[in-house]
């Protein structure tokens, strides 16, 4: 019996529906509700992502360059191919070379007489620079020293005992700063880049121009050429570009003053 | 390095003396390259205060903050921290030790010294500028204020002693420590016009419309100022009288459409902006006034945000969007000869150098969707077409806006939701942010 019944059982289990209904209408609802997000998300995006400035195949090669540096503003670090300048200070006369220690072989067996005479060595080495510390104020200085206090022209040793002495020919002593503001602002006006890169390091070409009372440039022309067409043309191009130097200093009498300038590459 | 190069001058200008003595009517001056690009150092010693006047010191604290700041603004010198600038305050050229300045540790190439007094009311300056390396002729400067006694007078006397210094020792560019900067900020509730000096002191609001008011273009005679502000008819281009203290007419920004960044010539005589009017959003250009309308461009795609060359006024920049995303082109103002500018990505907001040889501009150069980078400040010489990033990874940055001396620029740095205005020095260096309250957007330097 229990084994018909069971077999009923079985019969029933099998004749009976397989209850896929409610996991097919789970499933149609899910992809209906997948298909309907995928719809409603294109429609919002679309609604709210407007692209009003059309695709995004504009981009095509980039170039990397960078910008002259004709900003009105100071260069820091000026670029300098002289080999001669150093960021450090030299002394003259330079202190001797700290001779090379020999190498010293562990194995080999000390001589007495020999390494007394290293010592000695060693110890004369450092007597001159323990005397250089106290700087000479009348010695030759070279390299980079911290604020110079040169002078900037001869001319004022003798050209000027005040304000009485206006005459002709001392601008640079009287008006150092003024020259030195035409160097900065020729230097932030001239691209060295325009320059043929075959023109030899250290060509110079002089212009001559005049200030008027403005501070604005006129009558720009090379007075030397440096033989490198190229250079001799930025030069001139940098000293038209400058609008105006700064007006000529009140104290100053006449109404132009002359200058002549030199572009080394 | 420096003071190698400092030996040739010596030589051209001790040939400048012997050749300059026969002329009598000028001078000449012998000098070259590669002499003197670098920063002047410069001292500003603390103002000698004179008498006796319970004012005077807190005046005092007031003129030496400001001026010190404003030459550390200027871009220009490389200013000696109070720390290492002798004791002593000279109160004039007779009281100065140049000698003590010029040496170690101040190392000061030019000192600015003077004195300062207030009595019966009256502030009374007295400044002078000395070139510390030339003993025989130090003076290079010497002027005189006198002026009501308040801490906002002090402050504009030591902003045009300031500016004075830069213009003499700037090469004829004049200071920009009296300019104002115009921006958006919404810390009252609405977006509202406000106005700041430029170093970010005395921050007051313009405006009081109670709607939307952006994009802030003060006129080159600092009179009144164009924007566009939300009203019933849409985007207007509006226009407020800083003399009347109110609105005034603009009827070519009025008409149907988005009327949107206006942006004044160099002149004052012309307005260009962007209107949806005829369909697309275009460049229109009319006078001051609003009459004489005209259309310049007719692209496909969006044109928005002129602006002037304000040397020639005879050229725009815009962002256009004829080729996709929207690039930094340039036109002449009849909408001929358009040169498109930047190569992709994506570049809004073109600001054009006073000396117009720059365009600067926001640029994202990588953008799209997973694409890094971010919204930065750029600088590109119109000329060559050469470029230099001048913001990195900080934020997204937008609507730069150039000040006059050509050495500043005053932009939008937001990261989040939150903006600020920022400004830096046209190289990228020496950001500093100005606006510390409420979200502000969208600056604008006045032109003087």
């Amino acid at each position: 019996m229990s084994v018909l019944i069971e077999g009923d059982e079985k019969l029933e289990l099998e004749l009976a529906k397989e209850p896929i209904a409610a996991p097919a209408t789970g499933s149609l609802l899910l992809h209906g509700a997948l298909a309907g997000g995928i719809v409603l998300y294109g429609m919002i995006g679309g609604f709210f992502h407007h692209n009003e400035w059309g695709s995004q195949g504009g981009g095509g090669s980039i170039q990397v360059s960078l910008v002259s540096s004709a900003l009105p503003l100071p260069n820091d670090q000026p670029h300098n191919d002289n080999v001669l300048a150093t960021e450090k200070p030299s002394q003259a006369p330079a202190p001797p070379a700290p001779k090379e220690k020999q190498a010293v072989d562990d194995n080999a067996l000390a001589i007495q007489g020999k390494t007394q005479q290293q010592k000695q060595q060693q110890k004369q080495i450092k007597t001159p620079q323990r005397q250089m510390t106290p700087q000479p104020t009348n010695r030759a200085q070279y390299g980079e020293q911290a604020g110079s206090q040169m002078q900037r022209s001869t001319m004022a040793q003798g050209g000027s005992n005040g304000p009485a002495a206006v005459g002709s020919g001392d601008f640079a002593s009287r008006f150092g700063w003024y020259v030195d503001g035409i160097n900065r602002k020729m230097s932030t006006s001239w691209n060295k880049l325009e320059v043929d890169s075959r023109t030899p390091k250290g060509a110079r070409v002089f212009l001559i121009f005049t200030i008027h009372r403005d501070g604005t440039p006129k009558d720009v022309q090379v007075d030397r050429s440096s033989g490198s067409p190229t250079l001799d043309r930025s030069c001139v191009r940098g000293a038209q570009r400058v609008d105006t130097f700064g007006g000529l200093p009140a104290a100053y009498n006449s109404s132009t003053l002359k200058v002549s300038y030199y572009c080394e590459y | 390095m420096k003071a190698f190069f400092r030996f040739s001058p010596l030589f051209a200008l001790i040939l400048a003396g012997m050749t300059a003595t026969t002329v009598a009517a000028q001078d000449w001056v012998h000098t070259g390259t590669n002499l003197g690009s670098e920063r002047i150092r410069l001292a500003a010693a603390d103002f000698k205060p004179v008498g006796g006047d319970p004012q005077t010191p807190a005046l005092k604290a007031v003129f030496d903050a400001t001026l010190y700041s404003d030459l550390a603004n200027a871009g220009i010198f490389d200013l000696v921290s109070k720390s290492m600038a002798p004791q002593a305050t000279p109160g004039s050229p007779q009281e100065i030790n140049l000698g003590q300045w010029s040496a170690a540790p101040s190392n000061a190439a030019m000192v600015a010294l003077g004195a300062l007094s207030a009595s019966n009311g009256r502030l009374s300056v007295y400044g002078w500028l000395e070139d510390a390396r030339n003993t025989a002729n130090p003076q290079v400067l010497a002027q005189q204020y006198n002026e009501q006694a308040s801490q906002e007078m002090a402050r504009t006397v030591a902003h045009r002693f300031a500016d004075l210094i830069i213009l003499r020792l700037g090469g004829g560019i004049n200071g920009i420590a009296e300019t104002k900067i115009y921006f958006v900020s919404s810390r009252t509730g609405t977006k509202e016009i406000w106005a700041m000096d430029y170093d970010g002191q005395n921050q007051h609001q313009v405006t009081h419309l109670g709607s939307v008011s952006i994009s802030p273009r003060v006129s080159p005679d600092n009179t009144r100022i164009a924007f566009s502000s939300l009203s019933g008819q849409g985007w207007s281009i509006r226009m407020y009288s800083l003399e009347l203290g109110r609105l005034v007419s603009f009827p070519a920004g009025t008409a149907g459409g988005s009327n949107l960044s206006p942006a004044w010539s160099g002149d004052g005589k012309k307005i260009a902006f962007s209107s949806s009017r005829s369909g697309d959003s275009e460049i229109w250009v009319a006078d001051a006034s609003g009459g004489n309308l005209h259309r310049v461009t007719s692209f496909k795609g969006p044109n928005v945000a002129p602006t002037w060359n304000p040397k020639t006024n005879a050229q725009l920049a815009w962002a256009s969007g004829r080729t996709g995303l929207p690039q930094i082109s340039t036109m002449d103002q009849d909408g001929a000869n358009v040169q498109r500018m930047t190569d992709g990505g994506y570049a809004i907001s073109p600001s054009w150098a006073p000396n117009g040889q720059f365009l600067t501009f926001s640029w994202n150069r990588k953008y799209g969707p997973g694409a890094p980078g971010g919204q930065d400040i750029y600088l590109m010489d119109i000329s060559n077409l050469h470029w230099l990033q001048l913001t990195h990874e900080s934020g997204s940055n937008d609507f730069p806006s150039w000040a006059p001396d050509g050495r500043h620029i005053v932009f939008e740095r937001a990261s989040g939701r939150h903006a600020e205005i920022w400004t830096m020095l046209a190289d990228g260096t020496e950001q500093h942010q100005l606006t510390h309250s409420g979200n502000n957007y969208m600056p604008n330097w006045s032109w003087k």
